[in-house]
């Protein structure tokens, strides 16, 4: 039966795949037949993933994000051992609730170095021919509705977010003739570990008026899975340099 | 101790904070004061504090109670 999804052959390296987003666009690329390369700080979240995967031939690596300099040496040798790769998903992140009036830069830091700066090492070392197969190439870089429209205390985070779609968009003008194709995901407040971390700092009349702004409810990893895999697989082939916005309909209004 | 009352007075823009002193009675005191506060602990202390933890926190010499010495110190 005809899959326009079927991911069948690709060899995709998805980050922070030990948990929420990562591991779910993970596992549903590995039943639309991905071989997936799973790459987190969290060495346990990486072995749970990985024995929910369909079909063989997946890897797990340990890498800390943070450690710029030495994204472009792990992508390489992932590309070495295992395979060239076809994908890219970066769904690592970290959260950021600071008011302003506390938003030092130490406090922003670690989370605009896993958010951002790795996302531009990641793709930059994707695009290598040490490291890229040579075709069918998707990046998705995981943004959030935050770059869209503005809440109180996650500037940081806005900023970070923000930055992807403009990278995405440059990087997607530059890749194109490679047939690299380099687009952004934006999701609402999704139920995973992070929104844990973001939701200790509401009350309950804070998480109300949050899940009230979304029309459709709380989100859930699988829900943006789907439209990560939708440009990740040929249906998304003529689509470059954009924004898909998951997020429950939380920016509609 | 003194490091981590010069940054609650930094939040709440007072000269500065005694123990004795209600956190509701600041002028200053609103949500995002209190969130500066979670910021503050889980950035400098390594405290998780969730909101409505704070919430139920009343004066500053109870909430520097809920910090643990040495943190404050160090």
């Amino acid at each position: 039966m005809y899959n326009p999804l079927d991911l069948t052959g690709r060899r995709i390296l998805v980050t922070g795949a030990a948990s929420g987003i990562g591991r779910s666009v993970a596992i549903l690329s590995s039943r639309l037949g991905g071989n997936l390369a799973l790459v987190d700080l969290d060495e346990t979240g990486l072995e749970e993933t990985r024995i929910q995967l369909e079909g063989d031939g997946h890897i797990g690596h340990v890498c800390d994000l943070r450690d710029i300099a030495g994204i472009a040496q792990s992508s390489t040798k992932i590309a070495r051992d295992w395979g060239s790769l076809h994908g890219l998903v970066h769904a690592a992140g970290l959260p950021c609730v600071v008011p302003l009036r506390v938003l030092e830069p130490d406090r922003y830091r670690e989370m605009f170095a896993v958010n951002t700066e790795a996302a531009l090492a990641l793709v930059r070392s994707f695009q290598s021919r040490k490291v890229y197969a040579g075709e069918k190439g998707s990046v998705v870089l995981i943004s959030s509705v935050m770059a869209l429209v503005g809440s109180a205390t996650v500037a940081a985070y806005s900023m970070s977010k923000a930055a992807l779609i403009g990278m995405a968009r440059s990087m997607a003008i530059e890749l194109a003739p490679k047939g690299i194709r380099v687009n952004c995901v934006a999701p609402g407040f999704i139920n995973t570990p992070m929104h844990g971390k973001v939701a200790k700092f509401w009350d309950a009349e804070q998480e109300s008026r949050m899940k009230a702004l979304h029309p459709l409810g709380w989100g859930e990893p699988e829900d943006v899975a789907g439209a990560i895999a939708f440009l990740l697989a040929d249906t998304g082939k003529w689509i470059t340099g954009t924004v898909l916005t998951v997020d429950g309909g939380y920016s509609a209004q | 101790m003194e490091a981590f009352c010069a940054k609650l007075a930094d939040i709440l823009e007072v000269d500065e904070v005694r123990p004795e002193d209600r956190l509701q009675d600041f002028d200053t005191w609103d949500s995002l004061s209190a969130l500066s506060i979670i910021a503050v602990l889980g950035s400098d202390y390594g405290i998780q504090m969730s909101a409505m933890e704070l919430r139920n926190i009343r004066t500053v010499a109870e909430l520097t109670a809920a910090v643990p010495r040495e943190k404050v110190e160090s």
